[in-house]
């Protein structure tokens, strides 16, 4: 397989983590336009950690995880009460906010003569960890896709769980939840929490297949994106999200057909589908269905 | 796989193996032809030019991310040693980060930042912040 | 020190008085159809283009310019109209409702991610020039300056809200709008054609859009790509400043964010200009919730 193929590989499983982090917000029954932020979070602190102090990957990116589940609380505790658009501008202003603080973020140590470091809108250069230890790019590939495969599973598990069922129920209406005795908020926080460390995830592994990051990287679009592919994906199973990154980062970076209409196409097809589907391709019946077909 | 999990392992306990750091700079005309460009990029390691170095050249506009599709393109070594030429098709002016993957005798991946424009490319002076 | 606080007053106006033309768009398809139109920006942008696509290749007065935006803002609009949010007029109350909602914001997202495209293919230059407002001097109050073109976007402001008023309080559509407003299913019930107000009220928030979208041009002089997403972005926070769905909510919500972004921006740069903007509306959606939702209270927002 040729270099950009993995590279493409690469990114679908990259920006698959931010779209299982849209979707897990959604069917919680909250949409959110600001997923990114926690991208960005995961994709500094991790990158500060192995380029500036040495932090081996794994470690940085429990860190990274961890620090993006931070800030999603710090996200998600104001914002308990809201719902619907004013829940989804909340978290389009903190988004913005996270990237208005990365572009004032200069934090550079002198290595081999170097600055490493992020230094605001010139970006974070140099995040070469994997690089500096022979990662070939296929090997990279597995990594981001082993993890992704154990996310996915532990998804499924959640899915099929009581736990699962609560979530949704909380998403489809949270008030009937409260009255059997939901703990609706803290459902809510932990969900917030959980999606901000899965985008976290993402993004640690981001910065370390691209080497360089900026804060624009991390700006409304990329988001909103997320949410695109949670959607029109599906919102019945978690593949569904995968399935989105797929059809826009796959099926249309694929077909050489579609240079420089990419976008005109994929958004028509969007908006096409979202007719038929308002809830995605692989939405909650297509996914009963499939189920009782096979089990 | 059981490489890679080797690395990983090696990771943890090992000490990188410290290249030193590759140092690239770009030149580009405009071929008349909306939007390509040929493009010569110079790497230097230590102070002398880096020869022999497979050298893959791509582009993405840092102000929409994700919402152009330039196809990577492989160099191929220039006159003098440390030069690579290669062919970018970019879909429109304005700021790009041209992404060199280097790979053969050293691996690195750098990002540099220019102005394209009719004439050529230009070092993009900072990243323009967006209205 | 006073005389920097003044100054920067009479800069936010120019500024303000675009956002709250943006803002008045946004809130009257919110405010009728209940939905978040995420590419108004992008269909303003796209009549941007058209007119400077046009004044590139043949030469045309400012009057044409404005009228060509409006119409392919229009244009654009009820494309996106028709795809996004036409074909869920019917379940309008249903129980699928809110995933209507949904899909057709993302949908409308979708179509601002072809505006943009179309925008860049058919004028591929990050930057072009448009054609000034109003080619001289800012007009001078002993120290202060005035550009003209905040004059003519506050003067299309308050013409913009006089019409509102106008066409709200004294027409039969008006009345056919507000009962949509209030109770859509007895507007239904009393025989208005709920889908063909919320056609037409698409229209008019597009072609208001426009005329934003060319005085916003013309005063900066130039046009790019990211019009779309900074229009739609303006809009929408100031449209939350206001407070979702009220019309003079709106206005002042524009105004709002424009002088507190030239006062923000005068002293602590233009980072914390838009840092400070987004906290406000942050901490507003955190703590007063009650204040934001005050035009929305029988609905919710989803």
């Amino acid at each position: 397989m040729d270099e950009y193929s993995i590279g493409v590989l690469t990114n679908i499983g990259l920006f698959s983590f931010l779209a299982l982090s849209a979707y897990l917000l959604l069917i919680a029954g909250e949409m959110s336009f600001g997923q990114q932020a926690f991208f960005g979070v995961g994709a500094y602190s991790g990158g500060m950690l192995t380029a500036i102090y040495g932090v081996p990957l794994p470690f940085a990116a429990l860190a990274a995880m961890a620090s993006g589940a931070l800030v999603a609380l710090l996200v998600g505790l104001p914002t308990l009460r809201l719902r619907g658009l004013y829940f989804a501008m909340a978290t389009l202003a903190a988004a913005e906010m996270a990237r208005i603080l990365f572009e004032l973020l200069h934090f550079q140590h002198e290595i081999d003569g170097e600055l490493v470091g992020p230094d605001g809108t010139q970006g974070f250069r140099g995040i070469r960890w994997v690089f500096e230890r022979g990662v070939e790019p296929l090997d990279y590939l597995a990594i981001v896709y082993s993890l992704l495969v154990t996310v996915l599973a532990a998804f499924l598990l959640v899915e099929r769980s009581r736990l699962g069922v609560t979530l949704r129920s909380v998403g489809a209406d949270p008030e009937l939840a409260a009255s059997i005795g939901v703990n609706v908020n803290r459902m809510k926080l932990g969900v917030a929490a959980a999606a901000g460390a899965l985008a976290a995830l993402g993004g640690v592994l981001y910065a370390h297949h691209n080497t360089y990051i900026e804060p624009r990287n991390f700006d409304i679009m990329l988001g909103v994106h997320s949410l695109a592919y949670a959607l029109i994906g599906g919102l019945g199973t978690a593949f569904g999200p995968l399935l989105g990154v797929l059809v826009d980062l796959g099926l249309l970076e694929g077909t050489r057909v579609f240079q420089g209409y990419r976008m005109i196409v994929f958004g028509g097809l969007v908006a096409v589908l979202l007719l038929f589907r308002p809830r995605g391709l692989l939405d909650e019946r297509v996914v009963h269905w499939l189920r009782a077909r096979f089990s | 796989m059981a490489k890679s999990a080797l690395f990983l392992i090696l990771g943890l306990l090992s000490f990188p193996l410290h290249a030193q750091r590759v140092q690239a700079g770009l030149a580009c005309t405009f071929t008349g032809t909306d939007f390509v460009y040929d493009c010569v990029v110079r790497l230097a390691r230590g102070g002398s030019p880096l020869a022999g170095a497979q050298v893959t050249v791509g582009a993405d506009m840092p102000s929409m991310p994700m919402a152009h599709n330039v196809k990577p393109a492989k160099a191929k070594p220039g006159a003098r040693p440390g030069e690579y030429e290669a062919r970018l098709d970019l879909e429109m002016t304005g700021e790009w980060a041209v992404k060199l993957r280097l790979s053969g005798p050293v691996r690195d991946q750098l990002v540099l930042h220019y102005e394209f424009d009719e004439k050529g490319a230009r070092p993009a002076a900072r990243p323009a912040k967006r209205k | 020190m006073l005389a920097d606080l003044i100054q920067n007053t009479l800069d936010g106006l120019t500024g303000g008085a675009a956002y709250a033309l943006l803002a008045v768009g946004f809130t009257l398809i919110f405010g009728v159809l209940r939905r978040v139109n995420l590419s108004y920006g992008a269909a303003i942008m796209f009549g941007v283009y058209f007119a400077t696509w046009t004044s590139l290749n043949f030469q045309v007065g400012l009057a044409a310019l404005a009228a060509l935006t409006i119409a392919g803002a229009v244009l654009a609009g009820a494309y996106v109209e028709r795809l996004c949010f036409a074909p869920h007029y019917r379940s309008r109350g249903s129980p699928r409702a809110s995933s209507g909602s949904i899909a057709a914001m993302v949908a409308s997202f979708a179509l601002w991610m072809q505006f943009e495209e179309a925008a860049i293919l058919a004028l591929p230059k990050h930057l072009y020039a448009f054609p000034p407002l109003h080619a001289g001097e800012p007009l001078r109050f002993g120290q202060f300056f005035l550009r003209v073109e905040a004059l003519y976007l506050l003067l299309a402001a308050v013409a913009v809200c006089a019409l509102l008023h106008t066409i709200l309080y004294r027409t039969r559509f008006g009345l056919a709008v507000r009962a949509v407003i209030d109770v859509p299913v007895a507007a239904q019930l009393a025989g208005i054609n709920v889908s063909w107000v919320f056609v037409r009220i698409f229209a008019l928030a597009s072609a208001i859009g426009g005329l934003a979208g060319f005085l916003i041009a013309a005063s900066h002089e130039q046009v790019t790509p990211m019009l779309g997403m900074w229009a739609t972005i303006k809009g929408m926070l100031a449209m939350m400043l206001g407070g979702l769905g009220s019309l003079p909510g709106a206005v002042a919500g524009g105004l709002v964010l424009g002088l507190l972004e030239a006062h923000s921006q005068w002293f602590f740069g233009p980072q914390m200009r838009d840092l400070i903007a987004y906290l406000l509306i942050f901490a507003l959606l955190a703590l007063r919730p009650a204040w934001m939702t005050r035009w929305t209270s029988t609905r919710s927002a989803s």
